[in-house]
């Protein structure tokens, strides 16, 4: 245990900027912008329960999306030889690696009513369709945005699945669909719920993807706390108090997704 | 075709990456018999046994079960199990889950499910282990968990790929008489694959020699031990001084300089043979006394004998004796009549 002091330098650093932001979020949710105690801010979130409820919607619509398209994909690449996957993990990555904002534009520039899609469904004699600015727009950007943190935990937990595990349960008379059922979706569980959790909690507190996609109609909570700090709003304790209850209200659902494979060792995974 | 036979391959032949790895197999396996594939790595003996799993599909040949042509019919459809290299449990069920799979798939019912999962619990000695996950067993229990897995299913045939490999030798040696323990009192087929001779010696009632996708000799151990076919045979089932010889007429055969009477005949009149002796048939004689005479190059100890290797004539020839003597000496060597196997000349090598 040389070593043991080497961690030193990461506990002061959560210390100094985890913990005590986190504090000052805290103080600050429970104070008016004079400095008194007050449990109004927290009181008043309740006046956004539509935000928060979209935004809860929004998200799990997103995270649903991202698991029906990642799963089979992350199988099929799990299942592929050396090469190929590694090839499929590069494309996966690749569109990561430019940023953020550029690749959301990106999307209204095709989404928009005079934009890419509309323009060639003129062409055909179609359209236009209203995509830009609305609640599709929003879950289509959160989508794609968050596809490859679904893809790539569920990709790494099914490569351990060996294949001899699953020739032994052919072996023992089980079709594809129970070789599905009673095995690899089983061992696939601990991939699901980081996946879920990866692409839930920064859709749940996005706002640039509402901002960019889904207009003004569709503020979630995260244009919310935004508003509240950078807007005309301006109102930081407001603020911070939707930040706590956003957390809490993350860690609650987070607490109870876990529930279902608590049991189970979760090797290499991140919660 | 064989009527006694549950398993037929016919022509069998598997390409890997255009490179063949069987070529035109043909076997008849037994019902009830403990068979034994075996050679060296890159043979096709475990190959051989994916065919009759289902995992593999054969460019050409056919496969019977019971006489019924079974190409073609998945693994889930097959009326065999099998025993996994590295046993190939399942790390999401704990021991008793595991074994239950396969007669939860059948949908049998709870209570015979739970009769026969403690039934195959108690024959592989495993009772009162069910609950345990799989990551708590050792080595030799998970062997025995993937093996109470397989016959719980009342396969008529059970195949095993390497099933010991991975244990030490001591473990090794009483899973050995464990399965054939299991195999008489299931009064099933074992096909076994090793590469390991002694294995295959000890447990079989018939062996199957493998070399680059072919069978080079099938018989009982004593079959394989005694008459070996061929000097690749006679090399790998146990240790052999193969030498070069002819054979002068039937019942006699020169090599190393002398005439050897013998047990073999059918020979053209001084057709060029190979000669296998084992070690432990070569007598130590005095200098004078023996038909070969050589110089003892090294001694070394091996527990219940002395490997000496002598040098005569060119050849250095292996011998293992309950007494040892000293490096350096001059020792005249013989070998009895029916210690001398006589092998038609093989081209290669």
């Amino acid at each position: 245990m040389k070593f043991k002091h080497a961690a030193l330098p990461y506990m002061v650093w959560s210390a100094v900027f985890v913990l005590v932001p986190l504090g000052l979020v805290a103080v600050f949710a429970f104070t008016t912008q004079d400095g008194a105690f007050t449990i109004d801010n927290i009181a008043r979130v309740s006046g956004y329960t539509p935000v928060f409820m979209r935004s809860v919607w929004l998200a799990i619509l997103a995270t649903a999306i991202c698991l029906v398209i990642g799963y089979p994909l992350a199988y099929l690449m799990s299942r592929m030889s050396g090469v190929r996957q590694r090839t499929m993990v590069m494309l996966i990555m690749l569109p990561m690696w430019i940023n953020f904002l550029l690749r959301t534009y990106a999307w209204m520039t095709l989404l928009e009513n005079n934009g890419v899609i509309n323009s060639l469904l003129r062409l055909l004699g179609l359209g236009p369709v209203r995509m830009i600015n609305t609640q599709g727009a929003v879950v289509l950007g959160m989508v794609y945005n968050y596809l490859p943190f679904m893809i790539l935990p569920l990709y790494s937990i099914m490569t351990k699945i060996d294949d001899r595990i699953i020739e032994a349960a052919q072996d023992l008379g089980a079709n594809p669909f129970q070789v599905f059922s009673r095995v690899i979706f089983p061992l696939s569980v601990p991939g699901i719920s980081t996946g879920v959790t990866m692409v839930f909690v920064p859709a749940i507190s996005t706002f640039i993807i509402s901002r960019m996609l889904g207009g003004g109609s569709n503020m979630l909570i995260g244009d919310l706390i935004d508003a509240q700090f950078l807007g005309n709003a301006y109102n930081p304790n407001l603020g911070a108090a939707i930040s706590m209850v956003l957390m809490v209200f993350i860690l609650l659902v987070m607490s109870i997704f876990n529930q279902f494979d608590d049991s189970e060792e979760r090797e290499g995974m991140l919660i | 075709m064989n009527e006694n036979a549950i398993i037929s391959l016919r022509g069998i032949r598997v390409d890997y990456d255009g490179e063949p790895v069987l070529h035109g197999l043909d076997l008849d396996i037994l019902d009830k018999e403990f068979i034994t594939f075996l050679g060296p790595s890159g043979c096709g003996k475990t190959t051989t046994l994916r065919i009759i799993g289902g995992f593999i599909e054969p460019l050409m040949g056919d496969i019977f079960f019971q006489g019924q042509r079974i190409n073609g019919v998945p693994p889930y459809k097959r009326q065999v199990n099998t025993v996994f290299q590295r046993y190939a449990l399942f790390p999401h069920l704990n021991v008793y889950e595991n074994i239950e799979f396969g007669l939860k798939i059948s949908k049998l019912p709870e209570k015979e499910r739970r009769q026969r999962v403690e039934e195959a619990l108690e024959l592989v000695n495993l009772r009162g282990y069910g609950l345990r996950n799989i990551n708590q067993m050792s080595g030799g229990q998970q062997q025995r968990v993937a093996i109470a897995r397989a016959i719980v299913n009342q396969p008529k045939v059970l195949l095993l790929d390497e099933p010991l490999g991975a244990l030490d030798l001591k473990l090794r040696k009483e899973m050995q008489v464990e399965l054939k323990r299991i195999q008489q009192s299931l009064e099933i087929t074992f096909i076994y694959v090793t590469h390991d001779q002694e294995e295959a010696l000890t447990m079989s009632d018939r062996v199957v020699v493998m070399k680059d996708g072919e069978i080079l000799q099938t018989g009982t151990p004593q079959d394989i031990y005694n008459e070996p076919q061929n000097a690749f045979v006679a090399d790998f089932i146990g240790e052999s001084n193969i030498i070069d010889g002819f054979m002068h007429k039937d019942y006699l055969v020169e090599f190393a300089n002398d005439l050897f009477p013998c047990v073999d005949k059918g020979f053209a009149p001084m057709e060029r043979v190979q000669v296998v002796v084992r070690p432990e048939d070569i007598l130590i004689l005095p200098a004078e006394k023996g038909k070969i005479s050589g110089v003892v190059e090294s001694v070394i100890f091996k527990g219940v004998h002395y490997e000496m290797m002598v040098e005569a004539l060119g050849y250095h020839w292996m011998i293992h004796s309950t007494m040892s003597v000293e490096p350096g000496t001059v020792i005249g060597m013989d070998v009895a009549p029916e210690n001398i196997h006589i092998m038609k000349r093989t081209e290669e090598e």
